[in-house]
């Protein structure tokens, strides 16, 4: 188990509203360094914009933070996986061009760099994705596509990776896959990750941390600990039991 | 001989046809060439993100930005894409500030400016007069300041496409996805604005306000069918354009029809073959 001490990010008093209605209210919460914290909470409930205040596209009240292990305040480099990339399938673009391309200056028509495509390949391999390099990125399947975004969120080397419900829209195996991969990867790259689900299945099985929203900080702290019937009654507003299963990936790492 | 005569007899050289030996055909080939290969480039963007509707906004703007002109004794062309790039930023600036779809913000602008230069012209009756060339486009009547206009345009066209191709690419496929890779979405979505509400409005001048969007999506929209990655659909967008802009004057000449309808006729029938080898593509 990941040791949960210094903070990587900290947010006080961090408040949020959309055309005076209030999405985010007064929160004061940390995310541990290295820990898989999940931001947990029922629909409208704001995990998705605390994910958009972390990658500062939405304006906030309060502080935000992101700090070294030795306290200090850093500029992060950061992986993101969306939630769903609605894009337009009819676009001529291979996997390998929409790995290559924030990267390379030069634009693509003029070629791409031999060691961007080496890299991207090793980053395909990471996700076990090595034989999608040159499919259309408009022909992947729900599950290959969060795969190849998880290969461009790792491919600037980030320390803090953030997915906005990563395994939404893909069946039951695919999200096997892909937690179990994230599990993996995490486990031997260290970065701290912040995952927003609403499945608590995959927080219970995944995550370290939890911070409990609904528009307000409801409850914080260790997965095990806080993810009680009383809270998820807090947090949901009806009762809810979760049973963690032991997971057999998270076993191997230990 | 100054520049331009050198340039007419290098093009008149390389076209040994009957029509090329004309001055005002050569310059009208050289800045409707250099028009489509823009139009090329910038339509995979316009394709990518679904701004047909806009480039016909700000091609109708020119009703009001003509008129304009007119009424202030201005010279038009320069009142068209000043008015023209107004309008381009202020549906950007309006977009991301309100909750509305973006057709519809769109659609709001569409209708205020044709209804502002409707307004104006019915108001001065003799400014309608003037209208014609602007509908249809009269690229055949182009000065030599104009082309060098258009070759300026050119110019810091290709650095703007070379610059930032890549990031517009990522902006059109997903903002916030983008965002998180370190583009500023905002300063490439108001600069490709106002490059576009430029090209729109030059490009008035080749094929006429009504067929101006016609002339950016249809080369982009041809090479999605032939194109299998973002690197070969610049190439195929920018050779389509070319080939769409080499054809006109034997469509045109020959059967005597508008300039404008000829280029976007072959660039049409391109579009139709290129879907039938897609189509065919897939079924094997």
């Amino acid at each position: 188990m990941t040791e949960l001490s210094s903070p990587a990010i900290q947010f006080q008093n961090l408040s949020v509203s959309f055309d005076g209605i209030k999405v985010l209210e007064n929160i004061s919460a940390e995310i541990p360094a290295g820990s898989v914290t999940a931001l947990v909470g029922p629909n409208g409930a704001g995990k998705t914009t605390a994910l958009k205040v972390i990658l500062n596209k939405v304006p906030f009240s309060g502080k935000v933070q992101f700090l070294s292990a030795e306290g200090q305040t850093v500029t992060p480099r950061f992986g993101y996986v969306p939630q769903v990339l609605d894009f337009d399938r009819g676009i001529p673009m291979t996997v390998i061009d929409f790995l290559v391309m924030p990267y390379q200056k030069k634009p693509l028509w003029l070629g791409r760099r031999r060691a961007l495509i080496e890299k991207a390949e090793e980053n395909l391999n990471l996700v076990e994705a090595a034989h999608l390099t040159r499919r259309p990125l408009g022909k992947l399947s729900g599950g290959e596509l969060q795969r190849v975004l998880l290969a461009s969120a790792l491919s600037g080397n980030p320390n803090l990776l953030l997915l906005d419900e990563p395994v939404s829209g893909i069946d039951i195996t695919g999200e096997r896959l892909f937690c179990d991969l994230l599990e993996s990867i995490h486990h031997r790259r260290h970065f701290t990750m912040v995952i927003v689900s609403h499945d608590l299945s995959v927080v219970t099985n995944h995550a370290d941390h939890v911070i409990c929203l609904n528009k307000t900080l409801i409850c914080q702290g260790e997965t095990a600990k806080i993810l009680t019937p009383e809270n998820l009654q807090a947090v949901f507003g009806h009762h809810i039991e979760v049973v963690r299963y032991p997971h057999p990936e998270k076993h191997k790492h230990e | 001989m100054n520049l331009y005569d050198y340039l007419y007899q290098a093009v008149g050289t390389l076209l040994p046809f009957e029509w090329a030996q004309s001055t005002f055909i050569i310059r009208a080939f050289i800045g409707l060439t250099l028009l489509s290969l823009l139009c090329g480039a910038i339509g995979i963007m316009v394709v990518n993100f679904r701004m047909a509707f806009f480039s016909d906004t700000i091609s109708h703007s020119a009703f009001t930005g003509i008129a304009l002109g007119l009424l202030f004794g201005l010279n038009p062309w320069v009142t068209l894409v000043i008015f023209g790039v107004i309008i381009g930023l202020g549906i950007i600036k309006v977009k991301r500030h309100t909750e509305l779809s973006t057709d519809t913000v769109i659609g709001v602008f569409f209708s205020t400016v044709i209804a502002l230069g409707i307004a104006i012209i019915s108001a001065r009756r003799g400014l309608s007069r003037d209208l014609q060339s602007y509908l249809f486009g009269d690229i055949l009547t182009i000065t030599e300041i104009e082309l060098t206009a258009m070759i300026l345009l050119f110019l810091l066209a290709v650095i703007y496409i070379w610059s930032t191709y890549n990031k517009l690419l990522m902006i059109g496929l997903h903002q916030d996805w983008a965002f998180s890779k370190g583009v500023n979405t905002t300063l490439y979505e108001y600069s490709f604005a106002a490059l576009l509400a430029i090209v729109v409005t030059f490009s008035i001048r080749a094929v006429g306000l009504l067929l101006v969007t016609a002339m950016l999506i249809l080369p982009a929209a041809s090479a999605r069918n032939i194109a299998r990655n973002s690197g070969t659909l610049f190439w195929w967008s920018g050779a389509l354009a070319f080939v769409s802009s080499l054809l006109w004057p034997i469509a045109s000449l020959a059967w005597n029809i508008a300039t404008g309808a000829a280029v976007i006729l072959v660039a049409s029938a391109i579009f139709f073959g290129t879907s039938l080898y897609n189509l065919a593509r897939y079924r094997r």
